[in-house]
């Protein structure tokens, strides 16, 4: 098997609030294999957004803080990089997409000038020949008449247009390394499908491996290899795509795809958003969870052994975090 | 909306502003106690016969009211704002002299106010709870609270008194005959107190709205953006997050116009600087109103240029403005 | 100011029906309840606090100071220009021509405290109707109007004051309504932009299907709640008038017969060159004054908005 492009390796994340100093990430580990799709999905709040913006080297400080482990890239640990070579790997090597393609994009500058800016960043060529390849790339997201659309600025394209530039400028440097933070998100769902059309596209033009970070089992249905899920900044459960869907041990799983009832629901009624309440706030208060298993207090499963000693990650067919792994599951 | 119409539309906005001022003055005229003639003449009685006949003519004052504001409109269409009766010379003359003082002192003023108060608010705003964003606080509420004409006299004793580093008063030396580059350095020279006497007052204010606008604008998604294709700090906060901190400041710097005549009729007095401000200090002194009311309109004349030029370079900095979107 | 006492404890209370408010009707201290935590939040606020009682000093020795120290300010009690503590009595030393500093700062701070407030008072009444009108009315009346407030922000307020003290009489009055005429833009802004806000919400609708007036909705429903970021600009207004009173006393177009702080600074300021007291402590004295009263206007503004506090 060939060599990861990406590892964490029992990362750590801190956060500095009100309250104290709390974990964000506490402990996670996961490979990205070159050119494969990694899901990692969760609700808001469980520290997916965290996890994405720490493999760009991108976890705002102050009040962020990484606090241990390691973010392999290619070998290298980038948690101790200097700025400077963390700038030349950002849009070089790793990419990244966000969730609104309204505010991601600067509205002052013209979507050509946008994506040119790395491409002048990051290789040495000149203006217009970083201009041609602006239009190149915009035809290549699928955006009609792209010399023109290259001068207009964000306010004058629509919501899927500018996630199609924020791909284009994602992928202008060949990237070995894409993330995409709910890229879909914010988008009507026949844009949605398009985009993840274009991002297949792309993969396997490029070649390029994708983290795709979501709260939406749909598109992890859709679109992934491996998967992890993660509660409250920790990977509560971890396989390919198909052991996942198929045959989801943890509770918290089966509750995101809907086939087993979490504390007052039906089962059924769980069309697209998982029927669990959100946790509050960015960063959860993760001292305050105590001892046990994070998602005790919303598991109908959930036993006084569970709320005083957290399972850990175990092998039990995939690597999964609970003491009832596969329990329970109502007819 | 093209550029080009836009352009017309603001022209002939500012043009009917302009005929409001004028239609103004002609109500202060009539309104204030007295004979028009007298207001006119300037000299409340004291005028001889055969000049109040003069002016009763030119200003067609035995017609009645919408014919007389006829007349004054139409002299002022053709840049006749009529006669100084105290310096004997026609208003337009005077003040064509002295409004390039004061837009150069305003223009001056504006401009350090704009550029110190954004490298002070972007500077705060890199640590918003440190020392020097304390500082900008504090800094914002004093120089707001300090009375402009007192500030000047404060740095009078300051930089010409106890450390004798800039002249107390005028625009050029006694005397000074130079010309070129040494005329404007010895204007340079004397500028730099009246015009930092100025800026303090907006100083203060830019530099409180910059820093809550740049906080703001580095929080923004698009900022996050920048960081992710790899752009060091320098290219993140001067290039994109500033182009976009910098448009509030546009607007508030184009509502502070007015106020920055205003304050700079206080700092030529206090200076001896001669521009318009001094100009209406005198015609006050002297009762001089034809030139008080020239005044008047030509500095609002100021304002509403200087509004169209504000608003033409914010369409300028914000393209969503330039292409009709949202 | 103006006289926000008769309005606010009656949201809601004295009429429940015709101006239910957001939450449960009919419990009688609802509406003033939020007025009572602003001010719960103000006293937690250590500058502003220091500013009320600044002020509180400033006013307390402008109004009482010459019942304590009886003393004529234009009295010439000592040599010209006499630096401060130089002769015993006369702490403050003496103007150009000799007269008591401290005796002229006690007396000259009357006119600009009367002009400021009163100045304050005429600005928020036009520009409160102004902008109520507009925004509440909207369509011709309000374009009007806005129009009207765009004409007044092209006139350099300062100039157009000289302009209305030169021509009609110096008194106190004269120069409080030219400043209130030339500041009312502004607040007339703000007003319009609560009442196109306020008047969207569901209580106005529910007040008005009961079949409440034009009147009764302006005055009782709309404009109790558009109160605090009217307070806090009022407040700060007072400190605008203030500076503006001291800046036509200064240039001589005060009330001749008063003394005033801007008018020392403008008298002493030809002997700046061998006095700094004169023209530096009635300055020092304008600017305490309005330094406090915008600290009280920024711990208003605070207090009304505690989220804002974090930034």
């Amino acid at each position: 098997m060939a060599d990861p492009l990406m590892s964490l390796r029992d990362l750590r994340v801190e956060f500095d609030t009100r309250h104290g100093r709390v974990t964000a990430l506490s402990g996670i580990s996961l490979d990205v294999m070159p050119g494969e799709t990694l899901g990692i999905v969760g609700e808001s709040g469980c520290g997916k957004s965290i996890t994405a913006l720490a493999m760009m080297g991108l976890v705002p400080n102050p009040p962020g803080h990484v606090t241990g482990g390691q973010i392999l890239f290619q070998g290298e640990d980038i948690t101790r990089a200097k700025p400077r070579r963390l700038r030349r790997l950002r849009g070089r090597e790793i990419a990244m997409i966000f969730q609104e393609p309204m505010t991601s994009l600067n509205p002052v500058f013209t979507v050509g000038d946008q994506i040119a800016e790395a491409i002048l960043l990051h290789q040495d060529v000149s203006r217009a020949q970083a201009e041609k390849q602006v239009v190149d790339l915009l035809a290549t997201v699928g955006i009609p008449e792209p010399a023109r659309r290259a001068k207009a600025y964000p306010h004058e394209l629509s919501g899927g247009m500018r996630q199609r530039v924020m791909i284009a400028m994602a992928i202008s440097c060949r990237p070995k390394l894409l993330i995409a933070d709910e890229p879909t998100t914010a988008l009507d769902v026949t844009v949605q499908a398009q985009i993840f059309d274009l991002m297949r596209d792309i993969q396997r033009e490029f070649g390029v491996a994708i983290v795709l970070i979501t709260h939406d089992m749909g598109a992890i249905a859709e679109m992934t290899d491996r998967v992890a899920v993660m509660y409250a900044g920790r990977i509560i459960e971890q396989g390919t795509s198909d052991q996942i869907l198929d045959n989801p041990l943890h509770p918290y799983t089966r509750g995101l795809i809907g086939c087993i009832p979490v504390l007052g629901r039906e089962a059924g009624d769980a069309a697209s958003l998982p029927p669990l309440a959100e946790i509050p706030g960015i960063v959860p208060p993760l001292h305050l969870l105590g001892d046990g298993c994070a998602f005790a207090e919303r598991c109908a499963l959930a036993d006084d052994y569970c709320r005083a000693v957290r399972p850990p990650l175990e092998e039990k067919g995939h690597p999964v975090a609970c003491h009832h792994a596969g329990q329970g599951v109502p007819a | 909306m093209g550029t080009a119409r836009y352009i017309t539309r603001r022209l002939a906005y500012g043009l009917i502003l302009m005929i409001g001022v004028v239609v103004l003055n002609f109500i202060l005229i009539h309104a204030a106690p007295g004979d028009p003639a007298d207001v006119i003449a300037g000299e409340m009685g004291g005028a001889t016969e055969e000049m109040m006949a003069q002016i009763r003519a030119r200003y067609g004052l035995d017609q009645p009211l919408p014919v007389q504001l006829w007349i004054y409109l139409s002299n002022i269409a053709r840049f006749d704002l009529g006669m100084s009766y105290y310096f004997d010379r026609p208003v337009t003359e005077l003040i064509g002299q002295r409004i390039w003082p004061t837009v150069l002192l305003v223009l001056t003023a504006q401009l350090i106010a704009i550029a110190l108060g954004v490298v002070m608010g972007v500077l705060a705003s890199r640590r918003p709870n440190g020392p020097f964003s304390g500082f900008v606080s504090v800094f914002s509420t004093v120089g707001y609270a300090a009375p402009v004409f007192w500030t000047g006299l404060m740095l009078i004793i300051l930089f010409s008194v106890i450390v004798p580093l800039f002249p107390v008063e005028g625009m050029t030396s006694a005397r000074f005959r130079g010309t070129g580059l040494a005329y404007a350095l010895n204007v340079a020279h004397h500028l730099v107190l009246p015009a930092f006497t100025l800026a303090i007052i907006f100083l203060a204010q830019y530099a409180r709205l910059s820093r809550a606008s740049m906080i703001e604008v580095l929080g923004a998604d698009y900022v996050r953006t920048a960081r992710a294709k790899g752009l060091g700090e320098g290219a993140v906060t001067f290039r994109h997050a500033l182009r976009n901190a910098v448009l509030p400041i546009l607007t508030v710097a184009g509502i502070q116009f007015g106020n920055l005549i205003s304050g700079a009729l206080l700092v030529e007095t206090v200076f001896n600087w001669p521009g318009m401000g001094r100009l209406a200090f005198d015609s006050v002194l002297r009762r001089d109103y034809p030139t008080l009311l020239g005044v008047l309109f030509c500095a609002s004349g100021v304002v509403v240029i200087a509004n169209l030029l504000t608003d033409l370079s914010y369409r300028l900095a914000d393209p969503r403005i330039r292409t009709g979107g949202r | 100011m103006a006289a926000p006492d008769p309005i606010v404890p009656q949201t809601g209370s004295k009429q429940p029906g015709a101006a239910p408010p957001p939450a449960t009707p009919g419990r009688s201290n609802e509406a003033s309840s939020p007025m009572r935590e602003a001010w719960g939040q103000f006293l937690k606020n250590r500058p502003a606090v220091f500013g009320l009682a600044l002020l509180a000093v400033i006013v307390g020795l402008v109004l009482y100071g010459h019942f304590i120290f009886d003393a004529d300010p234009y009295d010439i009690v000592w040599m010209p220009l006499t630096p401060p503590g130089e002769e015993e009595g006369i702490w403050l030393g003496t103007d150009f021509l000799g007269r008591d500093m401290f005796t002229g700062l006690m007396k000259g701070g009357a006119p600009t405290l009367a002009v400021g407030l009163s100045a304050a008072l005429i600005t928020v009444v036009i520009g409160i109707t102004m902008g109520s009108l507009a925004g509440f009315f909207g369509g011709w009346l309000d374009d009007l109007l806005m129009r009207l407030t765009e004409f007044f922000q092209v006139l350099p307020a300062l100039l157009f004051a000289m302009v209305l003290v030169t021509l009609f009489s110096p008194s106190l009055w004269t120069i409080a309504f030219a400043i209130g005429i030339v500041s009312w833009p502004q607040t007339a802004r703000l007003t319009r932009a609560e009442f196109l806000r306020i008047r969207e919400l569901e209580y106005v609708t529910a007040a008005r299907s009961i079949g409440a007036g034009n009147g009764r909705i302006i005055w009782r429903v709309i404009l109790p709640n558009a109160l605090p970021p009217l307070i806090v600009s009022a407040t700060l207004t007072i400190g605008v008038a203030i500076l503006f009173e001291a800046g036509l006393s200064f240039l001589g177009l005060g009330d001749p017969n008063t003394m005033s702080w801007g008018l020392m600074i403008g008298q002493n300021r030809n002997y700046l060159l061998d006095a700094w007291w004169p023209v530096t402590l009635p300055g020092l004295a304008i600017f305490l004054t309005v330094f406090a009263v915008s600290l009280v206007g920024d711990g208003l503004n605070d207090a009304f908005n505690p989220k804002l506090r974090s930034r």
